[in-house]
């Protein structure tokens, strides 16, 4: 089955302050969009009001789902009707343990722990870290393994990732890809990242790529866009905007 | 009507040491009850405290085990039994434990109680009052493995109960004292830890009376060289709970980590105390004391860390969490040190608040429902403190806390 993930006109803003100014984007299951832009274009914010993140007001535009206008929905209810996301710095919950976390998102108690392990072997964790409270003493590679984990439980229709890739080593970084790359194979997934670097792009191979510049998309195009962003930097997306 | 005073008289005159009794009895009446103008009574609810309202009981009632206590006591390797201040029970005794009822007016510092507690009045009354000592010895070299569990359960009106437990050199063993009972009752227990050298006592004192209970405790863990003591204090029933837990470090390298944990519901009142004693240079002590408070609920958290002249290397630290559950809550939060020594290691931290906005965005973007997000973060500010305890124990306290808190009523601010 394929579902479709569409932002239109999204306007919203952060300490009053407008950061995204009219994105538009529109992708379906098994896509892998990846969406780059100088630091404060508004990738992050964007990641933030798709969950419905308390600190973000949204202005204007529409979030849909399969139809369903997200926008309108609470974190709770967007994340069960299929939305991800994965967090550049994966908060620590001190006290919860991930499996009571899964259980809770409403991951079925059968072999839960079992299919932990599963996951967690994946993207080579050590499965005793899951024992601990949610990303409480992890390292910044295990957070963002376990953040893996919770989305093979999980199994959402889009996964959105913010910056996963930052402040991973080489290993840890092409886990997290090849266990993305995977997840839009066996449960037809899409993926949405975010990133500042093409590195993640060595393992996870993208449908399209955006470019984006002060709250919008500027460019979009095909793996080629990377190359061109690699040579020439943002600047000439930048000019293309004003 | 009999009044609190004549019923203590004649518990005291038919007592075998009346005298020594009769003296702490003195000394109580001497200072009388404490008032909120004293200051480490501020927060208490006394205009709400009437004596008369308790006797003391001359023999112990009957009283029936909760199912908490029931499996606590499953895993045990000795239970102790201790019904209204009386010992009526010790279970069979593991090699180099060894467990007594007896007749003390004695503190483990070596001073009569009566000295020793001197400026405090609800202990001169445990002094007075308490039908005995039960008391605890660990041999030297023991490592005992199973915990000890001490039921310490209260059906009449008042209780008075104390408890010794004394470590020799280099053993080491789990005590849990636990609490219930207590419905309209006064309850008073004074507990000393001796913690020898380089001996290792792990000690949970687990508090489930009932609601409305005053309770006024009061434990003091004497440490000597090397030796360590790790203690949680978990705070749940009671009106008005009142839990002062102290430490001395009486040798160079004792420890002390201390984990006070408290939830408030109703319009309970939680009044935590704490005092770290470096006598002596190169001692530790981690002090962690969190709690949530609920409804009308108040608590007050006040510690202090004193630090003698010439307790070089000492290293003292403390924090204190608390975390607001309802707009009408209320949680004080006083830390305080007394340093005479430069040479330390030496911090504080306190904070009061609702539930962090943003963990709980985190769980409702997994799919956590508000409530459960809710409930499961509340529980997770309780687990936290329970990460020490063994295993077995740690899963059995967390489950009943976990029952305690699904009837907590959380109101997000």
């Amino acid at each position: 089955m394929s579902s479709t993930l569409k932002i239109e006109g999204l306007r919203a803003e952060v300490a009053g302050k407008e950061v995204l100014r009219g994105f538009d984007l529109e992708m379906s299951s098994g896509e892998v969009h990846v969406i780059m832009g100088p630091n404060g274009s508004g990738k992050s914010t964007l990641a933030h009001v798709l969950t419905g993140h308390p600190g973000y007001k949204v202005l204007a535009g529409s979030v849909k789902l399969d139809g369903i206008e997200l926008l309108e929905l609470s974190p709770t209810e967007r994340a069960r009707h299929g939305l991800l996301l994965a967090l550049q710095q994966p908060m620590e919950v001190p006290g919860v343990r991930p499996y009571d976390l899964l259980h809770a998102a409403g991951a079925s108690e059968v072999n839960l722990h079992e299919r932990m392990v599963e996951e967690a072997n994946k993207v080579e964790l050590r499965p005793e870290v899951l024992e601990r409270f949610v990303n409480v003493d992890l390292s910044g590679g295990e957070r963002k393994r376990a953040e893996m984990v919770q989305l093979g439980i999980l199994q959402p229709k889009f996964a959105v990732l913010d910056e996963i890739d930052s402040g991973l080593d080489v290993d840890a970084l092409g886990a997290v890809a090849r266990r993305l790359q995977l997840a839009t194979k066996e449960w037809n997934c899409g993926v949405l990242a975010i990133t500042h670097f093409r590195r993640l792009l060595q393992e996870l191979t993208p449908t399209k790529i955006h470019v984006v510049s002060e709250g919008r998309v500027v460019a979009t195009g095909g793996p080629e866009l990377s190359e061109i962003l690699e040579r020439d930097g943002y600047e000439p997306f930048r000019a293309q905007s004003a | 009507m009999k009044t609190f005073a004549d019923s203590a008289t004649s518990f005291i005159a038919s007592q075998s040491d009346a005298a020594s009794r009769q003296g702490a009895f003195n000394a109580f009446e001497a200072t009388g009850l404490p008032t909120t103008t004293d200051e480490v009574w501020r927060y208490a609810p006394l205009s709400e405290l009437s004596l008369d309202k308790f006797s003391i009981t001359s023999s112990p009632s009957n009283h029936t085990d909760s199912s908490f206590a029931i499996d606590l006591t499953k895993s045990a390797g000795l239970v102790i039994r201790v019904v209204d201040g009386y010992c009526v029970n010790i279970g069979d005794l593991p090699k180099g434990v060894h467990a007594e009822s007896v007749e003390s007016s004695t503190s483990l510092s070596g001073q009569s109680l009566t000295l020793r507690y001197e400026s405090d009045t609800f202990a001169q009354l445990n002094a007075a009052l308490a039908p005995s000592t039960t008391v605890i010895r660990i041999d030297a070299g023991v490592h005992v493995e199973q915990p000890i569990i001490v039921l310490n359960a209260t059906s009449a009106q008042s209780s008075f109960s104390r408890t010794q437990i004394e470590l020799a050199k280099g053993s080491s063993a789990t005590i849990v004292e636990y609490f219930e009972g207590g419905e309209n009752a006064l309850v008073v227990p004074l507990s000393e830890y001796s913690i020898g050298e380089n001996a290792s006592l792990q000690l949970i004192t687990y508090q489930r009376l009932n609601a409305t209970a005053w309770h006024v405790a009061r434990t003091t863990g004497l440490i000597q060289r090397d030796g360590r003591l790790r203690q949680a204090v978990i705070g749940i029933g009671g009106y008005y709970n009142r839990s002062r837990n102290d430490a001395e470090f009486l040798g160079t390298g004792a420890e002390n980590e201390l984990r006070t944990t408290f939830l408030g519901s109703g319009k309970q009142v939680h009044d935590f105390r704490t005092r770290q004693f470096h006598k002596v240079g190169r001692s530790r002590s981690t002090l962690l004391s969190k709690g949530a408070v609920a409804d009308e609920s108040r608590s007050v958290y006040t510690g202090v860390i004193e630090i003698e002249k010439g307790a070089k290397r000492t290293d003292a630290r403390q924090t204190n969490h608390n975390l607001l559950l309802s707009p009408h809550a209320h949680a004080d939060s006083v830390p305080n040190l007394d340093i005479r020594e430069n040479d330390v290691m030496c911090a504080h931290a306190s904070s009061v608040g609702p539930l962090d906005e943003l963990q709980r965005w985190y769980l409702e973007s997994r799919g956590v429902s508000r409530p459960d997000a809710e409930r499961l973060m509340i529980q997770g500010f309780f687990n936290e403190m329970l990460t020490t305890l063994p295993k077995e124990l740690a899963q059995l306290v967390e489950q009943d806390v976990t029952s305690v808190l699904s009837q907590v009523n959380v109101v997000t601010p």
